[in-house]
């Protein structure tokens, strides 16, 4: 089933195409992550799927409901956590965990044994008694984030939740949310960390200038974008490195010191066996030796120049 | 329970922290008392209507108007403290409306108003009690009066709220508008002997209605002109509603 179908949606600001014309499919039960350079438009997205506001053209369904038809009973189904930092200065943490899950109509006994779980969860347990006013940025998205977990949904986005929060934080962050995604949630998330993205999406769309530029699983994406590998040999202490591989084939190549090898290639295996074939041949030991496949933020990067210099599509 | 109803309970506990409370206990408290008794000594007795009240009962029964506007502009500021931190945005996303959202805060300045109202009204009680009237017409009446002067001031605090972009601009704007209120009105002193300047200041002062009704209902002293006074409270209170409505529901995200 689908959680999120979006239809030539847009949203403009004066002459900005902030979200320009996007498709979007989002299927249930899964972790969906929305990528995109600053001012793609992600949160824009974001606003117009929990129908925050009003979009310039196109249809939104969420959950099987018209959002344009019924906006409240979308947002009584979804959970979202905000960009932008959102909390009651003078509460205190655990108090604005339960006053958050009574304004979602939770009842009294689920909402004390949700802020317990919750407290422990995120690691707040020793600043529960403290104003929101006087905790650290961290800590304060951490309560922004527990605090949507009070209340029950079928799908709940996420922007950039774990900005400011340490890594310890942040994995258990992600991991509590894997866990809920196994208990049948949806997720919509969007982050600049694209070994999160990896970690934890089952696919991704990454967006630029208002329009999607890619959609698929990681795995897919690497293997569309991500043919090129670099690969690095080590060998002992050689004169004119440069030189003696200059016949080898036509890749980008450059020696470290003469130590240190590094070449990218789309077809690493060819290359390699020339190389080494070179290197054998002019008697040069090598010491190390490996492969390494091309990261998500290296096609992140690929994807979002090409799309900006116009070469839509595979590099 | 009813969204509303959630909305209103989240306003209170967000506004009814300690520091509110003894801002409104003790501030009007130290009023009625310090002045009340220190002023005594140069006012000694207010006419009003046919009673003559000593300076202590007219101070006390101004303070209840007064406590409903201050009470009100500061819960009014819930709007504004609601952008600031981000829950305006977070609440609309959801299970609220907009419309749900400004009546609730509707909802929570006329308790805040009447709560102050009960509380100046019992702390001032034994400086009044010998002049007051409390009837079935008189006691609905400084209800109905403490419940249209908090929407008024509500409005005013709201329309401020959604108007401005800084908390610099945001405080001086209030604290002029207290000022203004508080010191340019009937509730401290008499209009009968002011400078005429003064006087005519008084009534371009919505507080000055609040409070002259509030006191007619106490002293159970109503006259025609209190009968128009209520009705300019009532008119203003509803356009100022209306503008408030207007922009809180216009108000960008
Ligand atoms: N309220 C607004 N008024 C005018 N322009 C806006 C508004 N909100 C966003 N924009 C513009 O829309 C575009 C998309 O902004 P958006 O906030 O969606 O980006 P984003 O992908 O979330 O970026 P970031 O990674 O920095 O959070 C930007 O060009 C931004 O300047
Ligand atoms: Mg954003």
């Amino acid at each position: 089933m689908l959680c999120i179908e979006a239809r030539s949606l847009s949203k403009s600001y004066g002459n900005v195409a902030a979200v320009d014309s996007i498709d979007l499919s989002v299927e249930s039960g899964k972790i969906f992550g929305f990528l995109g350079p600053n001012g793609a438009g992600k949160t824009t997205t974001i606003k117009l799927l929990t129908t925050l506001i009003p979009s310039s053209g196109g249809t939104v369904n969420i959950l099987g409901i018209d959002a344009s038809q019924d906006p409240l009973a979308v947002r009584k189904r979804i959970g979202v956590v905000l960009q932008q930092p959102s909390y009651e200065p003078t509460l205190t943490v655990e108090k604005s965990l339960e006053k958050y899950g009574m304004m979602w109509d939770v009842d009294a006994r689920t909402r004390r044994r949700r802020v317990e779980e919750l407290l422990s969860a995120f690691d707040l347990q020793d600043i529960r008694k403290k104003k929101n006013d006087d905790i650290s940025i961290g800590q304060r998205r951490r309560v922004q984030v527990a605090r949507e977990f009070m209340h029950d949904m079928d799908l709940l986005f996420l922007d950039e939740p774990t900005v400011g929060l340490d890594p310890s934080a942040r994995r258990g962050l992600l991991d509590y949310i894997k866990g809920k995604v196994r208990d049948g949630l949806t997720i919509f998330f969007t982050t600049h960390i694209l070994e999160e993205a990896e970690y934890l999406c089952d696919e991704i769309a990454i967006i630029n200038r208002g329009k999607i530029i890619a959609v698929d699983s990681p795995d897919e994406l690497k293997n569309k974008f991500g043919r090129e590998k670099t690969i690095k040999i080590r060998v002992g202490n050689v004169q004119n490195i440069s030189d003696m591989l200059q016949g080898a084939g036509s890749y980008e190549i450059s020696c470290d010191e003469g130590t240190v090898i590094t070449i990218h290639s789309a077809d690493s295996e060819q290359v390699l066996v020339k190389i080494l074939q070179v290197l054998n041949s002019n008697n040069v030991t090598v010491e190390d030796l490996s492969v390494v496949p091309t990261s998500l933020e290296e096609i992140f990067l690929t994807v979002v120049k090409n799309s900006d210099t116009g070469t839509l599509g595979e590099p | 329970m009813h969204p509303i109803f959630r909305l209103v309970n989240r306003n209170l506990t967000i506004s009814l922290n300690m520091g509110f409370v003894i801002w409104q206990v003790i501030f009007p408290v130290i009023y009625i008392f310090v002045a009340g008794f220190a002023y005594t000594a140069l006012i000694h007795n207010v006419p009003f209507g046919s009673k003559n009240l000593d300076y202590p009962a007219f101070i006390a029964s101004g303070m209840i108007g007064f406590n409903i506007m201050n009470s009100t502009l500061i819960s009014g500021i819930i709007i504004w403290n609601d952008r600031r931190h981000g829950m305006f945005e977070q609440i609309l996303v959801g299970p609220f409306t907009r419309a749900q959202y400004i009546l609730s805060n509707v909802y929570t300045i006329g308790i805040i108003g009447l709560f102050s109202a009960g509380l100046i009204t019992a702390i001032g009680y034994p400086l009044f009690f010998k002049s007051v009237a409390f009837n079935v017409f008189t006691v609905p009446l400084v209800v109905f009066a403490s419940i249209t002067g908090a929407i008024l001031f509500g409005s005013i605090a709201s329309i401020i709220s959604t108007r401005l972009k800084s908390s610099e601009g945001f405080n001086v704007i209030i604290n002029t508008v207290f000022l203004f209120f508080a010191f340019v009105s009937t509730a401290f002193y008499p209009a009968q002997g002011a400078p005429p300047v003064l006087a005519t200041a008084f009534y371009l002062n919505p507080l000055t209605y609040l409070v002259d009704v509030v006191r007619a209902g106490i002293f159970g002293n109503f006259t025609d002109t209190v009968g128009y006074e209520m009705v300019v409270l009532v008119a203003a209170a509803v356009v100022l509603f209306g503008i408030a409505t207007k922009l809180l529901s216009r108000l960008e995200i």
